[in-house]
């Protein structure tokens, strides 16, 4: 690993990303002596850059290369109060304590005023507070304050052997707990020189997209809730319904808990659980496809959704946006296209019929993504039964692991170091946490009665980015 | 449309979910004070066509001043904490609270000590446990019907 001078540090990320590099991570390590960034290659080759925090606590910021760092670097300063230098106004992202002028942009001129919205919320939401400047119905500006649900899980974790700090890792957030497990526990799988069989990572594969169908299948309603239409939104819940079942079915538990482990998996599906299990996917994608049908074809429900929270493909660029929300502005990015396990070979994603990038865009991406997901669990589950697997140690311990996983919601990595047997730092950053700051931007500029149907069309997670 | 309400009507008839035996109701607000969203996610589905716990009068309200019943999801973090208490406040008498899910109620809680205030029964006088991880909405649905039966407070 490079360890660069504080004088050289931006000159090498500059040359990174002209080489088609992109930062994907930036955490404190070793106690805030360090800042490390994590960059991903043109083939997602991952490399892990130092720099040496100054006697005044000080290093170059970033944030004018790299944009998608901005959380990164104002996290660390909260966390464990070092400055980045260029980083300004440097505002506060989880100190609470803050007043609101330091976090809020100033938004000056005739009319404007403030709406303040949470972090209590009218549904069954998570909790986080979101500022409006409007002038009428129309939204200026948007600043989002989250981390109202920060359980510091990270500091947890450490000082743990690898197995127990998962057990904390894998709470960050139910509706992603599969891909944030197979993150760490690729990381972790690294850092003991433990290699991943085909067998095993065929049933990370089956786990990982069973997961994404729910989440699709769940965030579909979702957008319907955003406009209201009762139909739509208790049409793909019953859906949802039936694949937490089916969750419950295949790995007794209905989001799934428990069934990720480092190096090892016990998923059992046998020939008839295979042939049920195939079945039913198949049965809720034919009702999917029914139920989409009737989204495209109402006219009332599609009107509310053409160029609403837009964030087109220079935009994803710049601000770092990933999974769904980026593929449904034109961009093809995913994770799966470069992931080693043998079941995503030749896998090319999929990008919206129109890469409008506004909420018709993201709703029909989830759509498309289903199809996907659909096939992928259908060729798996055609190879026959899924048996217990375990990892083989063909390699030598490594100090540090990196996992790279896309969830529902986007390329998430994790970063493990190690201390001996034990996890000294982790960094997980998940595809909600890369993209809440794309949902402000989306906000910007439409109205106000239609910010939480922009919300709803990323339904990105408060507990993945909280931690 | 008519096919989404065809559907589900028929999902209706064939889930045979029992008719309520019941008049009375129970008008309810949540609060996340620092879930995983597992919890959320569940009580979503627990008022989904397979549950339906409407037909027992059970609601999700959108502001405390509707509400009968404060249910409290997650161990109470300190940014939760203030917040918390004023949608308890904000609620009529009498009221009632819930703790929902493992972690409000102080079970194995995971995260760094001074992150959290609590479980809910540190912060607010909790009227009904609803265990699991996250409860299923069976257990939801059981939980609550305790509660709308009660007659009197349990406390």
């Amino acid at each position: 690993m490079n360890r660069t001078p504080a004088a050289t540090f931006r000159a090498g990320v500059e040359t990174a990303l002209a080489e088609g590099w992109r930062a994907r991570s930036l955490y404190a390590a070793e106690g805030g002596r360090v800042i490390r960034l994590l960059l991903t290659g043109p083939d997602n080759q991952t490399r892990l850059e130092s720099v040496v925090v100054d006697g005044e606590g000080s290093v170059p910021s970033i944030v004018d290369l790299a944009p998608a760092m901005g959380w990164d670097e104002r996290e660390a300063h909260d966390l464990h109060g070092m400055l980045f230098v260029g980083h300004e106004p440097l505002r506060p992202l989880l100190d609470h304590a803050a007043p609101l002028e330091s976090w809020t942009v100033p938004v000056r001129g005739h009319d404007p005023y403030q709406v303040a919205v949470g972090p209590i919320h009218a549904g069954v939401i998570e909790s986080g507070h979101f500022r409006f400047h409007v002038v009428g119905d129309k939204i200026l500006h948007v600043d989002a304050r989250l981390f109202y649900k920060h359980r510091g899980l990270e500091r947890a974790a450490e000082g743990s052997p690898a197995a127990s700090a998962l057990a904390v890792i894998s709470r960050a957030c139910a509706g992603c707990m599969v891909a944030n497990s197979v993150a760490f526990t690729t990381a972790a799988e690294q850092t003991l020189g433990l290699r991943v069989t085909s067998e095993l990572a065929r049933a990370r594969t089956f786990l990982l997209e069973i997961e994404r169908v729910w989440n699709h299948l769940n965030d579909i309603a979702a957008v319907c809730a955003g406009v209201g239409m009762a139909a739509g939104n208790t049409y793909f819940l019953a859906l949802t319904e039936r694949a937490r079942r089916l969750n419950m079915n295949v790995a007794g538990h209905r989001l799934l808990f428990g069934s990720v482990a480092i190096g090892r998996s016990e998923l059992v599906l046998d020939d008839d659980a295979v042939r049920w299990c195939a079945r039913e996917l198949a049965e809720i994608n034919a009702a999917a496809e029914v139920g989409w049908r009737e989204l495209a074809f109402n006219t009332s429900f599609q009107d509310r959704l053409d160029a609403i929270g837009v964030i087109d493909a220079p935009t994803v660029h710049r601000l770092g946006t990933v999974g769904p929300a980026a593929r449904a502005a034109g961009v093809a990015d995913d994770i799966r296209t470069t992931s080693p396990y043998p079941n995503y070979r030749g896998f090319v994603p999929v990008t919206s019929s129109t890469a409008a990038g506004d909420v018709r865009a993201r709703l029909e991406q989830r759509v498309l993504e289903l199809r996907q997901s659909f096939d992928l669990l259908g060729a798996l589950l055609d190879s026959g039964p899924v048996t217990p697997a375990v990892a083989v140690r063909d390699a030598d311990r490594q100090p540090r692991g990196i996992g790279l996983v896309e969830s529902p919601r986007g390329a998430t990595s994790c970063v493990i170091e190690c201390a001996g047997d034990v996890v000294s730092r982790v960094r997980l950053r998940t595809g909600s946490y890369a993209n809440w700051p794309a949902v402000s931007h989306a906000a910007a500029g439409n109205l106000l009665p239609d910010f939480p149907l922009i919300n709803k069309s990323f339904e990105l997670c408060y507990a993945c980015a909280d931690r | 449309m008519f096919t989404l309400l065809r559907d589900l009507r028929r999902l209706r008839r064939d889930l045979e979910l029992p008719r309520p035996d019941r008049g009375r109701s129970l008008a309810i607000r949540h609060v996340d004070a620092g879930s995983c969203n597992g919890c959320e996610h569940e009580l979503t589905l627990a008022v989904g066509p397979h549950y339906d716990l409407q037909r027992f009068g059970l609601g999700i309200v959108a502001s405390p001043r509707h509400a009968d019943v404060l249910l409290v999801t997650g161990t109470v973090t300190t940014r939760m904490h203030d917040a918390l208490l004023v949608a308890y406040h904000a609620m009529p008498e009498p009221r009632r609270v819930a703790a929902f899910g493992n972690c409000a109620l102080g079970i194995n809680i995971l995260g760094t000590p001074d992150s959290f205030v609590g479980p809910v029964s540190e912060v607010l006088p909790v009227d009904l446990l609803i265990p699991g991880c996250p409860p299923t909405p069976d257990q939801i649905a059981q939980a609550l019907m305790k509660l709308i039966d009660a007659r009197r407070p349990s406390t």
